[in-house]
């Protein structure tokens, strides 16, 4: 290996001009054209963490008028977009607008960029020992085209989408719906927005594809490497046989909506049960790549603060391994309501049921690397804990959802909404504040405060589960979702959620107040603030690491812990 | 420092570029999949009668068939599509017949428009599982159908139930089948040009 490492350090000398590892460009070309995975990483966090915000709004617009029966505010909201004086049919597409927007953000624009952009960028360079990413060019071009893709987002709010401006369509766009449905630009937008994001995800997976199998340090072998990285493995796979399937089937929408083709439309022969096929096949392995790197995450972390290497690595990658490779043929369980026959019925179900395995492989072994360790509860092992809790909540309402004959029931009610918030809203960014508050002194040299970063966790936790719990009363009693409006007996649980949502933002508060702190009156992280639980690459660097990382490789030796 | 930094660096990009491609390649075949998928599905529909697509046979292979001494009946559902200037329905709304037996039912249809119209029937069969032994010999539903204004048709189909019904048990119970048609319009064009079918 060693001629290997002898190009790895070749690769910073063009940089290299004034023989300054820091060297960094002038303020546009470091940030606007950026090459380097961390600065592309830091990008990443900072556009996730505004689109979240503008989602998270959303949803608070969404609690504000689900608080109680009838239409309160929607055409408040209108206004707001700037079409004064609605007429009702008008606020309930606005409606729509704001479920497909809320949807569409939170799962493209805020958990993948986190997850996968920035996290993902920042950490697995890192800890595999890199100096960067295999392809920093389009590294820099799958940020942009994410951004571009949320402007093309935003535009389709304030163009006309069918009944009134914005696309109506959900964040599944089904068809005819999203064709014949929306006439009007918005819903277009609304598809190229998709198209743009999915280009930038799939050109990411390339790259962490490329970097993970090339570009490891001498000795780090592939079950050597963390399981963060691990886990980006996985998620990069999905999402490079997933993501053109998604734009395969919204490019057939485009065609259908403009083209005069009928791929969706049983008057030319088509079918629009076959959009719902070609979404769902993309669909449900894109769950795995928002909840993936949030287990690797999690594994990091669980280890490091119970100074224990991570019980059954090779368990866990693997499980990994198979939630990806199973995620692939469960898509149809979105769709029991379809007319599927029994048989397909029973295939899907059981199917979808065998996931439980591996996940519970994963949580098992969470518990029993925490199980005798010497624990120490700081920030990132209280949201991990908490993200543990919260998965399970939600991995075992899925459980019940995977069965055809209940959810013939539970199709489409609020039930499905707990159920999915419980592992993206309240699982997957529960792990994203875990991984932040772990890597955040390390990317910025600054130490946030432990006492906000636990007073966020709480404040965040009832917040989340005031929101979500009641839902699965809600779904279960039969409130349907997608609607703004709802009979007067769902009164209780909706006025409690709504009230939830305030707590949950208020946590969001202490989030910001926390960074501010941090930037204006952290102490100095070092390079290990952790301590001797936190065994990977990147803590042997300082914080935060030099502009140009690695430029002599490190060696991985055989007795190294995961 | 290595002296010719460029040179020494041509491996590994070498690797990246050929496993970077090795990926795009993926994701192009997987864009292809989804294309693909629709003629595959319809190829795969037609040949096994999934999700309730009728099976059609040669008037020469429905003659080869036994007629068995059961009788299944069969319910006629005739559905418009919202908008088209069309009344259609079936003369009987029910038949009953002999498994195996070949049998006519007809159709009505009227244009009810000062124009001419040209529609295209979509069908279904329930129970789903009864779809692949509803064969079809001849329908309407076959090609394009043009009215003329204010123009009345009788339309005929003729199928059969095949035999192997009786063997399957999870139609065990099942003593009626529905055949149902949507008539949509075809999208007029000077050139009379067909919609991919």
């Amino acid at each position: 290996m060693a001629t290997t490492a002898d190009h790895f350090q070749a690769h910073g000398d063009p940089h290299d001009h004034a023989h300054d590892g820091d060297h960094k460009p002038a303020f546009f070309a470091r940030w606007f054209m950026s090459t380097n995975h961390k600065d592309i990483g830091t990008l990443y966090l900072i556009f996730a963490i505004t689109a979240g915000i503008i989602g998270g709004a959303i949803s608070g617009m969404m609690r504000a008028e689900l608080s109680h029966p009838g239409i309160q505010y929607l055409g408040t909201f209108a206004g707001w977009l700037g079409v004064h004086n609605p007429s009702f049919d008008q606020q309930l597409h606005l409606w729509n607008v704001l479920i497909t927007a809320h949807g569409l953000i939170m799962v493209f624009f805020m958990v993948m960029p986190a997850m996968i952009g920035g996290f993902g960028n920042w950490f697995v360079p890192l800890m595999i020992g890199a100096p960067d990413m295999a392809f920093p060019r389009m590294n820099n071009i799958s940020f942009w085209l994410t951004v571009a893709g949320f402007c093309s987002l935003m535009i389709s709010a304030f163009v006309p989408g069918g009944v009134g401006n914005g696309a109506g369509i959900g964040w599944t766009a089904y068809a005819p719906l999203s064709t014949s449905g929306s006439q009007g630009p918005a819903v277009d937008f609304a598809i190229f927005s998709l198209h743009l994001a999915g280009a930038g995800s799939i050109m990411g997976a390339i790259n962490f594809i490329t970097t993970i199998f090339n570009m490891r340090a001498p000795g780090m072998t592939l079950h050597k490497m963390p399981l963060f990285v691990w886990s980006m493995l996985v998620t990069a796979f999905l999402l490079l046989l997933a993501m053109p399937v998604l734009a395969a089937a919204i490019t057939m929408l485009i065609t259908d909506r403009n083209f005069h083709t009928t791929f969706f439309d049983a008057s030319g022969g088509g079918d629009p049960i076959l959009f719902q096929h070609l979404f769902w096949f993309f669909g449900h392995p894109e769950v795995y790549i928002m909840i993936l790197p949030g287990f690797g995450m999690i594994s990091q972390i669980v280890s490091t603060f119970s100074r224990k290497p991570v019980f059954g690595y090779l368990g866990m990658a693997y499980a990994m391994v198979a939630i990806g490779v199973v995620g692939f043929v469960v898509w149809a369980h979105h769709m029991y309501t379809t007319g599927l026959s029994e048989d397909v019925k029973m295939y899907f179900t059981t199917a979808t049921m065998v996931i439980a395995v591996p996940t519970g492989i994963k949580i098992f072994s969470w518990v029993a690397t925490m199980w005798g360790g010497s624990i120490s509860f700081k920030s990132p092992m209280v949201w991990a804990m908490g993200f543990i809790f919260l998965f399970t909540v939600g991995g075992v309402t899925g459980v019940v959802l995977a069965n055809g004959g209940i959810d013939d029931n539970l199709q489409d009610t609020y039930y499905v909404v707990a159920h999915f918030h419980y592992v993206l809203s309240l699982g997957a960014v529960t792990s994203l504040f875990a991984g932040f508050y772990y890597w955040f002194p390390k990317m910025s040299g600054k130490m946030h405060s432990e006492f906000l970063a636990h007073a966020h966790f709480w404040v965040f936790f009832v917040g989340v589960n005031l929101i979500f719990f009641p839902m699965h009363f809600l779904g279960a009693q039969g409130m349907p979702r997608r609607v703004p409006n709802y009979a007067p007996q769902f009164e209780h649980w909706n006025h409690f959620a709504s009230m939830g949502y305030l707590v949950m933002a208020s946590s969001m508060v202490i989030f910001f107040v926390n960074i501010a702190y941090a930037f204006i009156a952290g102490k100095k992280a070092e390079g290990n603030y952790w301590g001797e639980g936190a065994t990977t690459l990147e803590w042997t660097l300082s914080s935060p690491p030099p502009y140009h990382q690695f430029e002599t490789l490190p060696v991985i030796g055989d007795d190294h812990h995961h | 420092m290595a002296p010719n930094a460029s040179s020494a660096r041509a491996p590994i990009d070498g690797r990246n570029r050929r496993v970077g491609l090795i990926a795009l390649s993926f994701a192009v075949l997987m864009l292809g999949m989804g294309y693909i998928a629709v003629p595959l599905y319809r190829m795969f529909c037609q040949a096994t009668g999934f999700n309730g697509t009728p099976q059609r046979a040669t008037a020469l292979a429905a003659s080869h068939i036994k007629v068995l001494d059961r009788t299944m009946s069969i319910r006629f559902d005739s559905n418009i599509d919202p908008g088209m200037p069309w009344r259609f329905h079936p003369e009987a709304t029910t038949a009953t017949v002999r498994i195996g037996a070949r049998a006519m039912a007809l159709f009505d249809a009227e244009n009810t428009s000062d124009h001419a119209i040209t529609g295209s029937a979509s069908y279904n069969i329930q129970p789903d599982e009864a779809a692949r032994y509803f064969t079809k010999v001849q329908c309407f539903c076959f090609t394009q159908q043009t009215l003329a204004a204010h123009q009345s048709v009788r339309m005929p189909v003729i199928y059969f139930v095949n035999p192997k019904i009786v063997d399957d048990p999870d139609l065990a119970d099942v003593r009626q089948i529905t055949l149902s048609y949507t008539f949509h319009p075809v999208a007029q064009s000077a050139s009379g040009q067909k919609p991919a079918v």
